[in-house]
C-alpha cells in the first residue's frame, strides 16, 4: 500500500519457458540490482545487459538480461527493475525468495498498473481498465485462495491461527487485567504452547509441497521391458530428441530426466534401464538404480508392448503400483496382435496408444493428468499442505516473530513486547487467511478467564 | 459578578448539550471554553457527574484516557485529582507503556466539584430539563423541546443521554422504567430519532448492590492500600496549580491540601460454596436466564451468574469492596453484578465472608436501553443523517465514564468546529486511546457495551500516559484548547526531554553511551546528576523514550506505513455503487460507513486490500477530473 513499498513479481506466466520475466517497482531498486548483481556501476538505463544473478549470501544463481529504468519515465515513473532468468521454476522461486528476503513485497493484483496511474503514467480515460486489472486479478487470486483455504491448508492455518490468538489472549489478560483474579501467570503454559505452534509453522514451511513440486516436479518413473518404447514416450511427451532411441534393446543404461508442464504441473519424467535380467555388468546396476527409484517415486508409467506376452515384474517392486499412482500404457497398438494386457496390473487404467502413429497421446495426457489431479500432486500426511509462494513468504515472517517472542518468554521480558511480536505473527497470518480482529483474541480472552470486577 | 450572556428562553445558543453525565459535562465545558455560547440541560441538577456505578476513575487504558483528556483541556483528570480518596498505579511492575493510574473517588465531592467547574464557567449555561423532542427543520436540528414544552434554538445539539433512553431496570422479575435506580426514563426522544431516521439497538448493562460500611465485618476482610505516592491524573508540571481546587473552596480556587491526603483503603473478600450454591437454585429467577432481557451486556462484566454458569470450575470469585465516599458509610461490591431477586441478592451477600450480617442500601440491578449504532457518525462524532447533531457517550454504545468523558471532549470541540465551517479534530489511532475508541466505534460499531482495552490500540507502546500531553500538543494548539501559558510549558518540556535523549546516547560513561547502560538495566540509575534534578515527567520520558528506543522505532515505522492511507480523503460525493470493479458486498458496506478517509474504509470487516486499490484509482481519476474541469472553467 506504501508508495515507496518496493514491490516484485513474476510477469510472465507460472511454468516452464525459456526465459521470464520478474519485475521490481520502487525506490530498493537500485540498491537490490548493485547487490544481485555485483556490479560496481549502476547499469546503463534503459539498456539490456546480461548479469549475474548473487543470492543473499553471495552465490550465483542465474544469470539473466537486466534492464534498469530510473525513476520518472519508468512504467510505474519509480525505479524499475527487470530481470530475465531462466524460465525454470525453481530458478524463479529461489529469485522471489531472495528478492523478498531484500525487503521487497510480493505485488497485490494490478498493483504495478495501479501505481503507473497514480503517479500519472497513465492517462484518466484508462482509470477504469486500472480498475478492471486489479478486480479481475484480485478475484482470481481470490479463487485460488479460496480453493485452497476450503482444503486441508484452510483447517490447519486456522488452527494455528487459533492457537496464536489463545497465546495472545493469555498474554494480554495480564496486561489488561491486572486487578482480576487471574490465575497465577505461567510463563510455562504460553511457553510450550509457542514451541508446539512454531514447530507446527516449521512443519508447514517445511512441508510445503509446491514448492518441492517447483523443485522437483511430480517424479515420474517410466518402466517397461527393453524396448517396449520408454525413450519414444517420453520422445514424444517432451516434445524433442532428448533420450537416445534404438531398436537395441537395453540402449538406455543410464537415468535421463526431461521436464515438461502438464497444465500447472511440473513433471519429472524418468526414464529407466529395461526391467529385465541382464548379464551385462552396466544394465544389472541400472536395474537396481530402478528398483531404488521406484520405490520413492510419486508416478509410474508402465509401458507394456502390445504385440508382445504381458511381462513379468521383480516381485519387489509389484506391491507400489497402485491405481491412484499407476498407468499402465499398451503400446505398439499399431502392430497386430492377439495379446491381452487385462489381467496386467489389472487394478491400474490402462491406456492403448502407438507412439509411431501418434495415436492415444493426448488421451493418455489426460489421463495423466488426471491421476495427478486426483491426488498424485496433493500432499501425503495429513500435516502436508499445499502453500503458494505468497504465503510461504507471509509464515516465515510469522515464523521468525514467533521465535522472537519465545527468546523473549526465556529472557522474561515485559509481556507488551513479547506481545508485539505476536501481534507481527498475527500480521503474517492474517496474510493467509485474511483479516483477524482483534476481537477474535478478545473473545478468546473472556473465553478462558472470568474477568469481570 | 459574570459578565456572561444572560440565561434567555429564546436565544440561539451555538451548542446545547442533552444530559450532564460524564460526557455531557465534558462537551458542555469543551464548547464554552472554546467561546461557544452554551446550554446543558440535565434532567436532575442533583446527579450531575453522577457515578452510576463504581466510584473508580482509571485503570488499564482508561487511565491513559483520562490523562489524554487534561491534554486535551477536558476537566475529568483534575476532577478526579481533587476528590479522589485513593490512588494506585497499575500494572506498576510491567514496563511504562501499559503501566495505568486508577483512582478511587468520593463520589458525591465528583459530582459536586464537576458542578462547581460547570457552574463558574464562562460562556455555559445549565439548566435543569427533561429533553423531549429534536426539533428539525430541512434534515438539520435547529434546536430541541422538553418535557415541559420549552424550545431552545441551537445551532448544534450534542446528545449524552447514557442509559436513559427506554431504560428498563431489572430486579428478578420486577421491572421498572428508568435509566438509573431512583431516575427517571426519557421515552421521547427514542421516538424523535427514530423519526429522523437514526436506528435504535438495545443494549444491557448492570451495577452490583450498595452495602452499609457499619454491617461489614472488616476483620475477616484483605486490605487493599492506596499508593504511598499518588499518580495523578492531571499534568501539574504544565498546568496552572490554582486549578486543582477542592470541593470544599466554594469559588475560592485555591490549594490547601495534596492531592490523596488521609487515603482510604478497599478490601477483598471471595463467593464461596454456599453462595454459589444459593445462585444456582435461583438461577431460573435472574432475568437474564429466563430471556426477559434481550439486550447484550459486556463480555467483560459478566453477571454472578453468568460467572458460575460458565466457569464452573472455578470455586470462588473475588469481590472487592470499594468505599463511595468519606462522608458516607455505603459501600461498593465490585463483582456481584446481578439481577437476581432482592430476596436472593440478600441471601447470597450473606454467604459471603465478612458480609455475615450485611445491611444491603441499594440492591443490585440490570439495565436494558436504547443506544444509536456509532457507524451511523462521522468521525466527528455528528450524525450522518442529522445534520449537526452529534452523539457522545453511552448512547454510542459504549460503556464507562472515561470512554463517555473522551467522547464528549469530541464532541463538543467538533460542534464548534462545525459552527465555524472548520474542518474537525479527528484524533488519529496512533495518537492515543480517544483515537482508537472514536475510530472503532464510527469504522466497526460495537456489539456489546464498549469498553477501552490496551489490547484494542495497534501502537499502545507509543501510549505511555505521561506522554499524553506530548502526543496531543498539536491537535491542542490547533484548536485553541489550552492556555498559551500551558502550551508553552508543554513545549518547554519536550525540548528539555529532546534534549536530554540526545545527550544519553551522546555522551559516554565508563566506555558506553549513558543510553547503553540504561537499556542494559533499564533503570533510571545511570542517568547523569542533572538529568536525576529534572522533574519527574521529565525523567521519566526520557527514560522511556530511551530504555525502549528500539520498540518504539519500530513502532514509529509502522505508524508512518499505515499514515500514508490515512491521509487520503474519500469524497463525500463518491457513489460507491457506481464504483467499477468494487466487490458489491465491499460497496454496500462502504456506503453505510461512509469512511472519511482510505485508512478508516481499509478497517472496516469485509473490506479488503483490493477494494482499497479500486478506491485508491477511483479517488485520483475524480480528482483528476475535477482537475481538468477546474482548468476548462478557467480557460
Amino acid at each position: 500500500m506504501l508508495a515507496t513499498d518496493t514491490i516484485v513479481a513474476l510477469s510472465t506466466p507460472v511454468g516452464e519457458s525459456a526465459l521470464a520475466l520478474i519485475r521490481l517497482s520502487g525506490s530498493l531498486c537500485p540498491e537490490i540490482e548493485s547487490a544481485i548483481t555485483g556490479r560496481k556501476n549502476p547499469l546503463k538505463p534503459r539498456q539490456a545487459t546480461l548479469c549475474k544473478y548473487l543470492d543473499i549470501n553471495g552465490l550465483e544463481i542465474d544469470q539473466g538480461v537486466f534492464i534498469a529504468y530510473p525513476e520518472k519515465g519508468s512504467f510505474t515513473d519509480e525505479a524499475l527493475l527487470e530481470i530475465m532468468p531462466h524460465g525454470n521454476p525453481l530458478i524463479i522461486q529461489k529469485l522471489l525468495e531472495d528478492l523478498i528476503a531484500r525487503g521487497c513485497r510480493m505485488a497485490e493484483p494490478g498493483e504495478f498498473t495501479r501505481r503507473a496511474f497514480l503517479n500519472g503514467k497513465i492517462d484518466l480515460s484508462q482509470a477504469e481498465a486500472v480498475a478492471d486489472i486489479i478486480h479481475a486479478r484480485s478475484n482470481f487470486s481470490l479463487e485460488v485462495a479460496r480453493r485452497q483455504l476450503n482444503g486441508s491448508i484452510g483447517n490447519k492455518m486456522s488452527e494455528l491461527t487459533d492457537q496464536l490468538l489463545g497465546i495472545l489472549a493469555e498474554l494480554e489478560a495480564y496486561i489488561d487485567f491486572p486487578e482480576e483474579d487471574l490465575p497465577k501467570a505461567s510463563d510455562v503454559g504460553p511457553m510450550q504452547d509457542l514451541k508446539r505452534l512454531i514447530e507446527a509453522v516449521d512443519r508447514l514451511i517445511e512441508t510445503n509441497h509446491y514448492s518441492a513440486l517447483l523443485q522437483e516436479g511430480i517424479k515420474t518413473v517410466i518402466i517397461g521391458a527393453p524396448n517396449a518404447g520408454k525413450s519414444s514416450l517420453i520422445n514424444t511427451l517432451v516434445g524433442s530428441q532428448r533420450a537416445i532411441v534404438s531398436d537395441i534393446p537395453g540402449t538406455t543404461r543410464d537415468f535421463i530426466t526431461s521436464y515438461i508442464m502438464l497444465k500447472d504441473y511440473r513433471v519429472e519424467i524418468i526414464d529407466t534401464a529395461g526391467l529385465h535380467t541382464a548379464e551385462d555388468a552396466i544394465e544389472l546396476q541400472g536395474i537396481e538404480k530402478t528398483m531404488e527409484l521406484a520405490q520413492n517415486a510419486d508416478f509410474y508409467l508402465v509401458i507394456v508392448d502390445h504385440s508382445k506376452p504381458s511381462p513379468r515384474l521383480p516381485e519387489s517392486i509389484h506391491s507400489v503400483f497402485k491405481a491412484e499412482n499407476t498407468l499402465v500404457i499398451e503400446n505398439k497398438q499399431d502392430l497386430k496382435s492377439t495379446n491381452s494386457h487385462k489381467d496386467f496390473l489389472a487394478e491400474c487404467q490402462h491406456c492403448s496408444i502407438s507412439l509411431k502413429t501418434h495415436s492415444g497421446i493426448e488421451a493418455l495426457k489426460s489421463s495423466m493428468l488426471k491421476l495427478i489431479d486426483q491426488g498424485i500432486a496433493l500432499p501425503k500426511g495429513n500435516d502436508a499442505i499445499v502453500l503458494n509462494a505468497r504465503h510461504t513468504a507471509a509464515l516465515k515472517h510469522a515464523r521468525e516473530s514467533l521465535a522472537n517472542a519465545s527468546e523473549d518468554i526465556d529472557k522474561q521480558e515485559l509481556s507488551e513486547l513479547v506481545s508485539v511480536e505476536l501481534r507481527s505473527a498475527i500480521e503474517g497470518f492474517s496474510q493467509v487467511v485474511g483479516k483477524i480482529d482483534n476481537e477474535a483474541m478478545l473473545d478468546k480472552l473472556f473465553q478462558k478467564f472470568c474477568i469481570g470486577k | 459578578m459574570s459578565q456572561d450572556p444572560l440565561f434567555q428562553l429564546d436565544k440561539e445558543y451555538d451548542v446545547v448539550v442533552c444530559g450532564a453525565g460524564h460526557a455531557g459535562c465534558e462537551a458542555a465545558l469543551a464548547s464554552a471554553r472554546r467561546g461557544a455560547s452554551t446550554l446543558l440541560l440535565t434532567g436532575n441538577l442533583d446527579t450531575i457527574a453522577q457515578m452510576s456505578c463504581n466510584p473508580a476513575i482509571g485503570g488499564q487504558a482508561k487511565g491513559h484516557m483520562v490523562r489524554e483528556i487534561d491534554a486535551l483541556g477536558g476537566e475529568m483528570a483534575i476532577n478526579t485529582d481533587a476528590t479522589a480518596i485513593q490512588f494506585r498505579l497499575l500494572n506498576a511492575s510491567k514496563g511504562p507503556a501499559v503501566q495505568a493510574p486508577r483512582a478511587q473517588c468520593d463520589k458525591k465531592a465528583y459530582q459536586f466539584r464537576m458542578k462547581q467547574a460547570i457552574e463558574w464557567q464562562e460562556n455555559l449555561h445549565v439548566f435543569q430539563a427533561l429533553v423531549d423532542e429534536l426539533i428539525m427543520n430541512k434534515g438539520q436540528v435547529v434546536g430541541i423541546k422538553t418535557n415541559l414544552d420549552i424550545e431552545f434554538k441551537a445551532k448544534t445539539v450534542i446528545v449524552t443521554t447514557g442509559t436513559f433512553l427506554r431504560g428498563l431496570m431489572h430486579v428478578g422479575q420486577n421491572k421498572n422504567e428508568g435509566g438509573r435506580m431512583g431516575d427517571f426514563s426519557a421515552k421521547g426522544l427514542s421516538k424523535s430519532f427514530i423519526e429522523a431516521g437514526i436506528e435504535l439497538e438495545r443494549l444491557k448493562t448492570g451495577t452490583p448492590a450498595r452495602i452499609l460500611g457499619r454491617s461489614i465485618d472488616f476483620s475477616q476482610l484483605e486490605e487493599q492500600k492506596a499508593d504511598e505516592k499518588p499518580t495523578l491524573f492531571g499534568f501539574y508540571d504544565t498546568r496552572e496549580p490554582e486549578e486543582l481546587f477542592h470541593v470544599e473552596h466554594f469559588g475560592e480556587k485555591r490549594l490547601g491540601w495534596e492531592p490523596g491526603y488521609e487515603p482510604m483503603s478497599c478490601w477483598t473478600t471471595y463467593t464461596g460454596a454456599k453462595t454459589e450454591a444459593i445462585i444456582k437454585e435461583n438461577l431460573h429467577s435472574s432475568p437474564m436466564y429466563s430471556g426477559e432481557i434481550v439486550g447484550r451486556g459486556p463480555r467483560y462484566c459478566p453477571s454472578i451468574e453468568d460467572k458460575i454458569v460458565r466457569f464452573a470450575d472455578k470455586d470462588r470469585h473475588m469481590l472487592f469492596l470499594e468505599p463511595e465516599g468519606r462522608y458516607t458509610n455505603e459501600w461498593y461490591i465490585n463483582g456481584l453484578s446481578t439481577s437476581l431477586p432482592l430476596k436472593v441478592q440478600v441471601e447470597m451477600l450473606r454467604s459471603i465472608k465478612g458480609l455475615e450480617q450485611v445491611h444491603i442500601l441499594r440492591p443490585a440491578y440490570a439495565v436494558e436501553y436504547d443506544f444509536a449504532p456509532p457507524t451511523q457518525l462521522f468521525p466527528s462524532l455528528e450524525s450522518k443523517k442529522v445534520e449537526n447533531l452529534f452523539f457522545a457517550g453511552q448512547i454510542n454504545g459504549t460503556s464507562g465514564y472515561e470512554e463517555a468523558a473522551g467522547q464528549g471532549l469530541v464532541a463538543g470541540i467538533n460542534a464548534v468546529q462545525k459552527i465555524r465551517g472548520e474542518d474537525p479534530m479527528v484524533l488519529g489511532r496512533d495518537e492515543c486511546y480517544i483515537g482508537v475508541l472514536i475510530d472503532d466505534l464510527v469504522s466497526k460499531g460495537t456489539q456489546e457495551p464498549y469498553r477501552m482495552f490496551s489490547s484494542r490500540a495497534e501502537h499502545r507502546l507509543l501510549f505511555n500516559h505521561p506522554s499524553a500531553e506530548l502526543r496531543l500538543i498539536e491537535h491542542a494548539k490547533k484548536h485553541n484548547l489550552l492556555t498559551d501559558k500551558r502550551i508553552k510549558a508543554i513545549e518547554e518540556k519536550q525540548k528539555t526531554i529532546e534534549h536530554w535523549v540526545g545527550f544519553l546516547e551522546k555522551e559516554f560513561l565508563k566506555g558506553d553511551s549513558y543510553a547503553t547502560h540504561i537499556r542494559r538495566s533499564r533503570e533510571k540509575s545511570a542517568f547523569p546528576k542533572d538529568l536525576a534534578e529534572a522533574t519527574e515527567a521529565v525523567q521519566d520520558e526520557v527514560f522511556y523514550r530511551v530504555a525502549f528506543k528500539g520498540y518504539l522505532e519500530r513502532e514509529l515505522k509502522q505508524v508512518d506505513k499505515l499514515r500514508h492511507i490515512d491521509k487520503i480523503k474519500i469524497p463525500q460525493s463518491l457513489d460507491y455503487h457506481q464504483v467499477k470493479g468494487l466487490r458489491a458486498e465491499s460497496g454496500e458496506k462502504l456506503a453505510e460507513i461512509q469512511p472519511q478517509t482510505l485508512g478508516q474504509a481499509s478497517r472496516i470487516s469485509g473490506v479488503n486490500p483490493a477494494d482499497i486499490s479500486i478506491l485508491m484509482v477511483t479517488i485520483e481519476a475524480m480528482s483528476r477530473k475535477a482537475a481538468e474541469a477546474k482548468k476548462a472553467k478557467q480557460a
